[in-house]
């Protein structure tokens, strides 16, 4: 078997988990708000 | 893998598995969120079903026969909607549930509070949908694309709509957010991105996909909302805005979302046609590369859902050659499968029957995106039955079969238990030859000229339009015989091996079946890796 992994590792992986859960999550915001500025920029012409 | 298997057995008591109710309400594993999202699914394709034999009873002669002209397209409208959001989107995140903590070697997904919660939203969002059926005005009635100004002269159940879509998208990014971050983080070591199966890489390419253009949707209803309620004008010509506008954003979230429903898919077959071939998938690399191919192109193509909406020539042509550029990929992706099975030992199981129907019966579906792809043949066929025969095409013998495919395919290893496989070949010729017969005369109907979206027709459609819903009716009770066959393995199956089918491969098949609670508490060897990854 491959060695299981040390407590720093999983904390490692852990804080990777959770940096780019955010990340997506934000990436997912921009895009729900950029869309609807770029309508408002549109309108607004 | 021995060790692994004995720490499993001895460790069964360490599960911390809660019982009763309370197992699926706070569900964290993997499997109970993945089962209860397919059993969701389930559910919803049974009541969207419902609503197909509504409007296929009523199509069955010209005249109105049963329904109200509302009632009729709320049935089309709510149909389309259960059967996206509610049946095949939740069916592709049980099966990656399932499966991608199991195929890349981890223990369950890495966010597994966030998965509880992302499936929790989806019966109150459907709860609150349906429910719209009963208020005043009806259900939704503008069709699932909800263009302004039509779908803002909908009743009580505007409201209801807009929320309910809001919270399926929610619940889509946060399941597509979990399996990114599982893939990108929990594989084990040596289960390198190349090493990966392609239901895995199909579904990174579709979790990244719903990241991008969910959000996009949920935007456009936003916009809705306050069109209607806050009076702002974003799709109202009177004050400026623009509808045509509504239809852009939307279908920038539409296409993308046809390969949401159909990337899996292409996971799936790649995996199942490999098993009954006993041979390894042909062009691994190239079929990762095409499946990203289009998810790229499906951002670059969606006016060629709105042709006749106008737009400048060098639009239509861009969007015209952009579509066709799709056919190159899905080429790609059709010869490999067929050369997979190049002299291959193939045997014909359940699972690899429904691959082959998917793989005919799809490429139909294919062909006629191509045909509706060209513009001026478009301006002929935009909004008849030849558009609903394309995509229905597309979605059943496409995604459906596909997900049926999976089920009978990983239902051993999920129980434990080989299911009545003559049963299942019959629910499998069943479906195949009336999906045949509900779906094919509309392609003459739609070039005959009948509009899609219509309560009655002209008696000329009267034939073919009988046909068609004699195949609905047979499609609709063959399908009667899925949950039975689930239902009669769980019960009363036969055993099976780690290995159900002889020629599976990945990590998945070296666990036991069923498998253990959590999938891997220890990693994975890297020759057990490498075995699984023989593509």
């Amino acid at each position: 078997m491959a060695a299981v992994l040390t407590s720093d590792a999983e904390r490692a992986r852990r804080r990777r988990v959770r940096n780019s859960a955010i990340l997506w999550a934000l990436v997912a915001a921009g895009f729900y708000l950029s869309f609807i500025v770029l309508s408002l920029v549109r309108a607004a012409k | 893998m021995a060790d692994a298997h004995a720490h499993d057995a001895t460790h069964e008591d360490h599960d911390h598995k809660p019982h009763g109710w309370r197992r699926w309400v706070f569900a964290t594993n993997h499997k109970d969120i993945g089962t209860m999202y397919l059993i969701f699914a389930c559910t919803m394709f049974f009541i969207g079903g419902a609503m197909a034999m509504v409007i296929r009873l009523e199509l069955f002669k010209p005249g109105m026969q049963w329904v109200d002209p509302q009632f009729f397209n709320s049935m089309t409208t709510m149909h389309a909607l259960v059967m996206i959001f509610g049946a095949v989107m939740p069916a592709w995140t049980g099966l990656a549930n399932w499966m991608i903590p199991m195929q890349v070697g981890a223990p369950d997904m890495a966010l597994p509070r966030l998965n509880n919660f992302s499936f929790w939203i989806l019966p109150f969002a459907f709860t609150l949908l349906l429910s719209s059926l009963f208020v005043p005005g009806g259900a939704p009635a503008g069709g699932w694309t909800m263009y302004p100004p039509l779908v803002l002269q909908n009743g009580a159940s505007f409201p209801m709509l807009i929320f309910a879509v809001h919270m399926m998208g929610a619940s889509s990014i946060l399941g597509a957010i979990n399996v990114v971050v599982t893939i990108m983080n929990m594989r084990a070591p040596g289960m390198t991105l190349l090493r990966m199966p392609l239901f895995v890489w199909t579904w990174l390419i579709t979790a990244y996909l719903l990241i991008a253009v969910m959000p996009v949707l949920a935007g456009a209803v936003t916009m809705l909302l306050t069109d209607h309620f806050f009076g702002t004008t974003f799709f109202t010509a009177a004050g400026g805005g623009d509808p045509v506008m509504f239809q852009h954003i939307f279908w920038f979230f539409g296409h993308p979302e046809v390969y949401i429903l159909i990337l899996p898919a292409f996971g799936i077959i790649s995996e199942i046609i490999p098993t009954f071939s006993r041979k390894p998938l042909f062009g691994y690399e190239a079929m990762v590369y095409a499946v990203a191919s289009i998810a790229f192109l499906s951002f670059i193509v969606w006016a060629h859902h709105m042709f006749t909406v106008g737009m400048p020539l060098a639009a239509q042509l861009f969007f015209m050659l952009s579509t066709m550029l799709i056919a190159v990929p899905t080429g790609v992706k059709v010869f490999n499968w067929t050369a997979t099975m190049w002299k291959g030992s193939l045997s014909f199981e359940p699972p690899m029957l429904f691959a082959l129907a998917f793989l005919f019966l799809f490429t139909i579906g294919g062909f006629s995106g191509l045909m509706l792809g060209i513009v001026p043949a478009d301006y002929q066929y935009q909004d008849t039955y030849f558009v609903v025969a394309h995509f229905h095409y597309v979605l059943v013998p496409g995604a459906v079969f596909a997900i049926m495919a999976g089920v009978y395919y990983w239902l051993p290893k999920w129980t434990g238990k080989m299911y009545d496989q003559a049963l299942a070949k019959w629910h499998f010729w069943l479906s195949t030859i009336f999906v045949n017969v509900l779906f094919f005369p509309q392609h003459f109907l739609g070039l005959a000229g009948m509009p899609r979206r219509i309560p009655d027709y002209a008696v000329q459609f009267t034939d073919w339009n009988m046909v068609s819903s004699i195949g609905g009716f047979g499609f609709g009770l063959a399908q009667l015989l899925f949950p039975y066959v689930i239902w009669k393995c769980v019960r009363s199956g036969t055993p099976v091996g780690n290995r159900a089918w002889e020629g599976a491969h990945g990590l998945e098949w070296e666990l036991s079946s069923p498998p253990p609670y959590h999938s891997w508490t220890e990693a994975p060897s890297d020759a057990l890796i490498a075995r699984g990854a023989s593509h």
